[in-house]
């Protein structure tokens, strides 16, 4: 059982610490489109795709940098209460809140995959713009990244139940 | 003592934000709640409010909303009609003419039957504003179009990239604030009438005359599931309350397009010479040849636009400009 | 079940469920999608979290926040900041007091490069904090002149939170950030009053610096006054071509990041760790934010479809028949007292959205409110038990500074910026004469 628990986050948190650090170089990549934008505009004919090229590098920036972004500690908490607590009730309160959080993704992946699929039927969704680009690349990264987020909140549930029974972490 | 039934409730999005929607969709929403006596009440939302534009349909489908005031094109149908709403280019002259093509020239037909293909209960079209321009810049020449970044419909977008203007589709709401934000140089998607009533005139300084097309095409539509359920005596309350708002809308297009480019005193009107945006006109032509070969249905829809056209254009005057 | 009854519930729901500690994110994200799931389950009740994702992706000014947050990283973590802070220290030395007022100042020209606190409190921690307490400062003083100092990042622009309430009420953010500069500079300048006062009354908490560490000559001293031109160099980068319409606002906040990150280059400062640190805490910033209004659209989501908004406007105009003032300082009162224990995030998304309308009703201008809203943000920022400034304090304070020391730093720059508060209210001018004079209307 430790032994399984161990396996899946070393497994998870890998992954998604692998794809984290790609991901955070997105930040140059939406810079570069935003800058070939106002230089497109400004010396030649602006850009059609650029702004819908921004936001889908911005979604795909923040989705998927979400898993990275909960090993990192980033997500606030209000901690009134929870900051006086000692490590073993944190790791006990927060195996039982982290369900909520699991069922929020898992309901936001629900979503997700029925929306995807949407996006392959009628010969293939299409962003309401000119340039029309079709959406399922764009919703399958989503749908990709809420999974990864999932998983990482398995990955802190299985933390917790290893802290809780008393093996390091 | 007979136990009044529990209404039936409905969830109606419209693609207008509050301003505009307050005499496009609110009105009909008024009339049906108010005459429907308890046993219909419909929530009205506006553009964004539940779910984003884009999605709408895909929301209508499933259920989420249960229906919807738009057109074709924002609202992203999965249908080969997507096309031809909003604003097909030079397809129309004036708002009377949305009605005749469907009641008489067969589109209410077509469009039924393709939304019944998808689940959705396609209920009744109608026109509105023209699709005029409301810029920062000012527009004098067809030239002056190139470069310019606008706010418009998919495909009135599409075909305006015939002509240098970049489309920037963003959620209706931002479209003001985008202006300010440098986002945009204006719109191409209204009359005259809507950019008052929006406030896109406090934001943009001229306003051109000519157009892209005569009337916005927009549907109303219902859950194919929500419509089925409906007692007979409510589904002839939802439609007679649609047309009581057609003929509301009618007027409060007709008279204030008029009334604003002769009085109104926020945007200063430019105009094209007629003979130079014969250009645009041409390139319609070529666009509808484009549109025809994409599918049967869309050729047989183009053919309908031209043997309307063919009409109003030996009629002359009022229905045409020459 | 009345709508307005599960409208109160999902608030209430949510309040616990923040208590339990667990991160914001997820508890507001549960009660949304649960809520929609029970109230509409049938219909598709399921897409609407899936659906804000959609929503979020298309509001196109967020594309500023990871720029913003990058700037604010690359200026604080490559000490471009420290010429900045030599400067005030030489200049300002000489006054009771004055290595806080020079800390004013410099948080004052950091908020002018980067749109949230987060910077000012990195760059007021890190540098200003040990020198201060070095010098004798009492460590009360020096505690809440950063934490208030930092916070007017979010007010002086380019801020953040004016960009996501331009987008909650549809006013422009043009005007908006510059409805922020004279109620920002009033604020620093009320901070300052309030520190020199306090040290004239009680020369202990603010000691003069010795003169041998003020005379470092005359070209030096000229050479530290131009230091403070780089700011005003990064900020006309971004903001020049913003005004003048070459640039969109989403490209100029990409142009500062760059300007930002190209100086840091330029004088040597962007090593390895730097750039890696900025580059990583970017990231993790950027998705805490963005999640966090994820959840929150599916929040305001369900919320509109129940119409609480019509409940809450009716409540307040029909039922209680109230006096326009009177409902607007109800609002702001709770906005501060929903600021101690709520994220301001979660706060403009889903409070924001229930007020701005009935703000506009009651017949107030919109960007006004907004310049109200931000200070209230402020106030939230630094008031316990959960503010954004006082977590940073807490987790880049040397260990003689406790937790006792920080909340006990704030209560008087609070009451400060409470003063400031009521002088926009009483003095709409304030907020609106500079829009007005740009914009011309
Ligand atoms: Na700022
Ligand atoms: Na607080």
């Amino acid at each position: 059982m430790t032994g399984a628990l161990r396996g899946f986050v070393r497994v998870v948190d890998g992954v998604n610490y692998r794809i984290g650090r790609v991901v955070m170089y997105g930040i140059f990549v939406i810079m570069a489109i935003l800058l070939w934008s106002s230089v497109s505009k400004t010396f030649f004919v602006p850009s059609l795709w650029t702004l819908e090229m921004a936001q889908f590098a911005m979604v795909a920036y923040y989705m998927l940098g979400g898993p990275y972004s909960i090993q990192m500690g980033s997500n606030v908490r209000m901690d009134l209460l929870y900051g006086n607590w000692s490590d073993r009730r944190k790791a006990q309160v927060d195996a039982l809140t982290v369900l909520f959080l699991i069922t929020y993704l898992g309901i936001l992946l629900w979503g997700g995959i029925d929306s995807t699929i949407y996006s392959f039927q009628y010969g293939g969704e299409r962003s309401p713009t000119a340039w029309r680009p079709y959406l399922w690349p764009i919703k399958c990264i989503m749908v990709f990244a809420i999974a990864l987020m999932l998983l990482q909140a398995l990955s802190e549930l299985a933390k917790d139940i290893l802290r809780l029974k008393g093996e390091p972490v | 003592i007979v136990k009044a039934q529990a209404p039936i409730r409905w969830r109606f999005q419209t693609y207008a934000g509050a301003a505009l929607g307050e005499q496009v969709t609110k009105p009909i929403i008024d009339y049906i709640n108010a005459a429907a006596q308890g046993e219909l009440e419909i929530e009205l939302f506006y553009a964004d409010q539940i779910v984003p534009t884009g999605e709408l349909f895909q929301a209508l489908q499933r259920g989420t909303i249960d229906g919807v005031h738009s057109d074709d094109d924002s609202m992203a149908s999965p249908t080969p009609l997507r096309v031809f709403g909003g604003y097909f280019p030079f397809a129309t002259k004036h708002i009377l003419d949305v009605p005749v093509l469907f009641n008489q020239y067969g589109l209410a037909d077509i469009w039924r039957e393709e939304y019944a293909k998808v689940g959705v209960q396609w209920l009744s079209a109608a026109g509105q504003d023209p699709c005029n321009f409301n810029t920062t810049k000012e527009i004098t020449s067809v030239d002056d179009l190139d470069g310019l970044r606008l706010y418009t419909f998919p495909t009135a977008g599409r075909f305006l990239a015939k002509f240098g203007v970049v489309s920037v589709n963003i959620p209706y709401e931002d479209a003001e604030v985008a202006v300010q934000t440098g986002e945009l140089d204006g719109m191409a998607w209204s009359g005259i009438t809507e950019d008052y009533t929006v406030g896109w005139a406090d934001v943009t300084d001229y306003f051109l005359t000519n157009n892209i097309s005569g009337a916005w095409i927009g549907s109303f539509f219902v859950n194919q599931e929500r419509w089925a359920e409906l007692p007979d005596h409510l589904k002839q309350l939802v439609m007679a309350s649609i047309e009581a708002g057609h003929t509301y809308r009618n007027q409060w297009y007709w008279g204030g397009e008029a009334r604003l480019r002769a009085q109104g005193d926020k945007l200063a009107l430019r105009s094209v010479p007629a003979d130079e945006w014969a250009v645009v006109e041409d390139a319609a032509k070529e666009f509808w040849n484009e549109i025809a070969e994409e599918s049967e249905t869309h050729a047989k829809i183009v053919q309908i636009f031209r043997d309307y056209n063919e009409v109003i254009n030996q009629a002359g005057p009022p229905y045409n400009f020459e | 079940m009345p709508y307005e009854m599960i409208a109160a519930l999902m608030f209430s729901t949510m309040m616990l469920m923040l208590l339990t500690g667990q991160r914001v994110f997820g508890a507001i994200g549960f009660v949304a999608v649960m809520a929609a799931l029970l109230l509409w389950g049938d219909r598709g009740g399921y897409d609407l979290g899936f659906s804000a994702a959609m929503k979020l992706m298309k509001w196109y000014p967020l594309l500023t926040l990871p720029m913003f947050i990058f700037m604010g990283y690359v200026l604080s973590e490559s000490r471009i900041a420290d010429d900045l802070y030599r400067m005030f220290h030489v200049w300002m030395g000489g006054l009771r007091g004055g290595l806080a007022v020079g800390t004013i100042g410099l948080m004052v020209l950091v908020s002018a490069m980067n749109g949230l606190s987060v910077a000012g409190m990195a760059i007021g921690a890190t540098i200003a904090l040990p020198e201060l307490l070095k010098r004798g400062y009492d460590k009360r003083m020096v505690t809440g002149v950063i934490q208030a100092g930092s916070s007017l990042g979010i007010l002086v622009p380019p801020s953040v939170v004016l960009v996501l309430y331009a987008m909650i009420a549809r006013q422009p953010v043009g005007q908006l950030w510059l409805a922020g500069v004279v109620p920002g500079l009033m604020m620093a300048a009320l901070f300052i009053l309030y520190i020199v006062v306090r040290c004239r009354l009680q020369p202990e908490l603010g000691p003069v610096l010795p003169a041998e560490d003020r005379d470092v000559g005359r070209a030096e001293k000229l050479r530290l006054l131009r230091a403070g031109l780089l700011p005003l160099g990064i900020f006309a980068a971004m903001m020049v071509p913003f005004v003048n319409g070459w640039t969109s606002l989403v490209e100029s906040s990409a142009i500062g990041a760059i300007t930002a990150f190209l100086v840091a280059v330029a004088k040597g400062r962007m090593t390895r760790d730097v750039f890696e640190t900025s580059v990583r805490n970017t990231l993790g910033i950027t998705c805490m934010f963005m999640w966090i209004i994820l959840a929150a659209l599916a929040f305001g989501a369900v919320f509109d479809g129940l119409g609480a908004v019509k409940a809450i406007e009716a409540l307040f105009t029909e039922r209680l028949g109230l006096n326009p003032w009177v409902i607007l300082i109800l609002m702001q009162l709770s906005f501060i007292l929903m600021g101690t224990f709520l994220d301001d995030t979660a706060m403009l998304v889903i409070v924001a959205p229930l007020y701005v309308p009935l703000v506009g009703q009651l017949g107030f201008d919109l960007v006004w409110y907004g310049i109200l809203y931000t200070i209230t943000c402020q106030i939230a920022y630094m008031t316990p038990p959960f503010g954004y400034n006082l977590f940073l304090m807490r987790a880049m304070a040397p260990p003689e500074i406790t937790l006792r020391d920080i909340y006990g730093s704030i209560t008087p720059f609070v009451l400060v910026m409470v003063c400031a508060l009521v002088l926009v209210m009483v003095f709409p001018g304030l907020a609106l004469w500079l829009p007005g004079v740009v914009y011309g209307n």
